[in-house]
């Protein structure tokens, strides 16, 4: 599932992408029938967007970051780092044991 | 170090205890208000944000009220633990009831539930004997556990897709994650025991009260060991060869059979059974069963020389009194209800019905469960605790504290749990021992003439029994369920062959329709019933099954009409019918009754054997882990050992 139809939704029948570039002062129409969608940027920024196609274009530039999503990434990250930290001591354990007694 | 007096080790089982359930985002929150239909939907907004404490605090009331419900949710986030993720409202006639969704995330509950599991591990003591943990054997088995383990993950991903949140089982660093996990787990928890196996092989009864199964997970804890112990087994050639090819050879033909894709959501069996009949789950439960099988024969075969009858009993008569309390506690506090669940690591939640001698409007006790999954498997926990009593008080002629604790708590467990048969087979063992002892002059001074009489008598009277109308019904009483549960024209290989065989009323039906009567009589009409209406083998499958704990077959492949409930077959000998097939069934039954032949001088062992096959026959107590456990664990140590009880 591509980044775009996991936060804006499927992607809509006859949908076009349109090129903005040619049209510097382009202003998003609300659809009536989107619900509005929040999206953060990688700084925790946020904009509301009301239409499918502004979705589109603020997550293909950069606005498809999830703070609960990387939140729990990071928090996975730290749990397997935890684990090797625990495995390093238990193993190590015996080893220091033996040291020990000799 | 001495773990009894050590304070920090208290202290952090304290803090694991307490500590997930205050983990709070509510400090944006004024005001938690009082759940009610009107207060829903403040928690409908703030999912993850109030901690279950908090939750409590606001919410006296759900603390022993008997219409909140407390349920794990393991697909949570590692940052939701211990906070509320959600409610459900329900109204049923003029109560309504919460159901309060408590964020547990798996990744964190192997890790959280692991732990305290191997600090109360801590508190037996060590044993004098020195273990070798630096053997090379031992790390490869350790290593090997830990795979085998994160492949049943691999295996039943339709299991575990429902339990992980954002772990991407697709991907191999999400294996790698878990193959850790496990590691630590096992070493931890496998080196812990070898230190203390001679006293555990005692304790056995607690299996009963810490199941020791991991939320969001088909994983016991204590198969772990017995896995390790059956990898040791195999790097020792420690094992018998015959067993082995036989065993090898039925798993070739359940490999090559398992053609199909079928879910079975485990419920109670949770822990040991097959989730997804499919290729690699077929395959990790053979080497499970098969490791578990070699693993506690090993054990058993290491320790036996520990156990002690009066410990055992002790034990027993412990853990009885605190599964009797703690399930009457739990049952009628729904937080501690939660609490029961996920730290002693039940299948299910404990029973929600508050009063134990409650009858329903027929008349009929309802049988009580505790934090047991089935009221009939702690029934005959019970049974078996009153029964080892009984052989501890002959063997000593006293009576200690112990037993009397012993007796009354399964005593009134027993009762509790409505278990009939084990009530009968107990009454029938007291009355044994009572004429043993006694020697009254009515029943040792019969003569030849009157026993022939008596014989004849018994015989005819069953002839005609035979021979009544009220038998037919109860012969017919099985095909008449399944042909009523059968739907539209699809009809299971096994009905069609009982059809078939009843139209023509060859042998087939004659002895079909006995075991027909004994189900009847047992209750077990309906569920075996709904059993044969699903039961649908090749005839390679009838003989040879489709593979060690593996219901999903018989629950996908046919359909039936829909049933109020869900119903599992209600007798391990029918389910390892399927599991195994019918012959290697009769042959493991023909072995025990060699050995009961065998052991005919031993009352311990015959009293234990009939209770065990009884209950078997109609209860599916050897599909939960630690009935099997335990079963395996009484036939192998009463086994031809001298408890006699001719000198007293």
């Amino acid at each position: 599932m591509s980044k775009v139809v996991e936060l804006c939704g499927e992607i809509p029948q006859n949908f076009e992408k349109i090129d903005f570039s040619s049209n510097p002062n382009f202003v998003f129409e609300n659809d009536a029938s989107y619900p509005a969608r929040q999206l953060f940027d990688e700084e925790g920024n946020t904009v509301f967007v009301n239409s499918f196609i502004e979705c589109d274009h603020y997550v293909s530039g950069g606005w498809g970051f999830s703070p609960v999503l990387s939140n729990e990434l990071f928090l996975i990250d730290f749990l397997t780092y935890a684990v090797i930290f625990l495995l390093v001591v238990t193993y190590s354990k015996n080893f220091f044991k033996r040291l020990i007694k000799k | 170090m001495k773990l009894k007096n050590n304070f920090v080790v208290y202290l952090v089982i304290v803090v694991l205890l307490v500590a997930p359930w205050f983990n709070s985002s509510a400090d944006q929150i004024d005001y938690i208000p009082e759940l009610s239909q009107e207060a829903n939907p403040f928690y409908e907004i703030n999912p993850c944000k109030i901690s279950l404490f908090e939750f409590f605090n606001a919410n006296r009331k759900s603390l022993y009220q008997d219409h909140y419900f407390f349920r794990a949710n393991n697909k949570s986030s590692i940052s939701c633990f211990g906070k509320i993720t959600g409610i459900a409202v329900q109204q049923n006639n003029l109560q309504t009831q919460f159901f309060i969704s408590v964020g547990t995330n798996s990744l964190i509950n192997i890790l959280l539930q692991g732990s305290i599991w191997l600090l109360l591990l801590g508190f037996v003591k060590k044993s004098v004997l020195k273990v070798n943990l630096e053997n090379y054997l031992h790390n490869i088995a350790i290593l090997f556990t830990a795979y085998l383990l994160a492949f049943s993950i691999y295996a039943q991903q339709r299991f575990y897709d429902e339990s992980f949140y954002l772990l991407d089982l697709n991907k191999n660093s999400s294996y790698i994650l878990m193959f850790l996990i496990f590691l630590l787990l096992t070493k931890n928890l496998v080196e812990a025991y070898l230190e203390r196996t001679n006293q555990l092989i005692n304790m056995l009864p607690y299996v009963f009260f810490i199941a020791g199964i991991f939320s969001g997970y088909n994983i016991v804890l204590f198969s772990i060991i017995f896995l390790y112990s059956g990898i040791c087994s195999l790097l020792e050639r420690n094992f018998s060869g015959k067993f082995i090819i036989l065993y090898l050879s039925l798993s070739f033909w359940w490999l090559i059979n398992s053609n199909g894709s079928f879910y079975f959501n485990p419920g109670k069996f949770r822990g040991f059974t097959n989730s997804v009949y499919e290729f690699n789950s077929n395959l990790f439960w053979i080497v499970f069963f098969l490791l578990l099988l070699l693993g506690i024969f090993r054990e058993l075969k290491n320790n036996a020389q520990y156990f002690e009858l009066s410990q055992f009993t002790k034990y027993f008569s412990h853990s009885s009194s605190i599964i009797l309390l703690t399930g009457l506690i739990s049952s009628n506090f729904p937080s501690l209800n939660f609490f029961s669940y996920y730290y002693l690591g039940l299948q299910r939640n404990v029973v929600e019905l508050i009063n134990p001698f409650a009858f329903d409007e027929f008349g009929i006790k309802i049988s009580w469960r505790g934090i047991s999954p089935s009221s009939e498997t702690i029934g005959e926990f019970f049974g078996i605790c009153l029964l080892i009593n009984l052989f501890d008080i002959v063997q000593k002629s006293k009576l200690e504290k112990f037993n009397y604790i012993g007796v009354i708590f399964s005593g009134i467990g027993l009762y509790f749990s409505d278990n009939r048969t084990s009530i009968v087979i107990i009454f029938f063992v007291i009355l044994f021992l009572f004429i043993k002892t006694t020697k009254p002059q009515l029943f040792i001074q019969v003569s030849m003439q009157r026993k022939i009489i008596l014989f004849a008598l018994f015989f005819g009277l069953l002839y005609f029994f035979f021979q009544s109308e009220t038998y037919e019904f109860y012969s017919e009483s099985l095909i008449s369920n399944s042909r009523n549960i059968q739907y539209d024209s699809i009809f299971s290989s096994y009905l069609i062959l009982l059809n078939n065989n009843f139209e023509q009323g060859n042998v087939l039906y004659y002895f079909f329709g006995f075991f027909s009567a004994i189900g009847y009589l047992l209750n077990r009409s309906e569920m075996w019933g709904v059993f044969f209406a699903r039961y649908n083998p090749t005839i390679n499958e009838l003989f040879l099954g489709s593979g060690p704990l593996t219901l999903g077959q018989l629950y996908g492949e046919i359909k039936i009409d829909v049933l109020t409930t869900f119903l599992l077959p209600h007798s391990s000998f029918l389910s390892y019918v399927v599991y195994f097939g019918l012959l290697p069934v009769f042959y493991l039954l023909y072995r025990l009754f060699k050995l009961m032949r065998e052991n005919k001088g031993n009352f311990m062992f015959l009293s234990l054997s009939i209770f065990i096959l009884l209950n078997v026959f109609k209860n599916d107590s050897l599909n939960y882990f630690s009935s099997f456990l335990l079963y395996y664990f009484l036939l192998f140590i009463f086994n031809k050992r001298s408890f006699s009880t001719k000198k007293n």
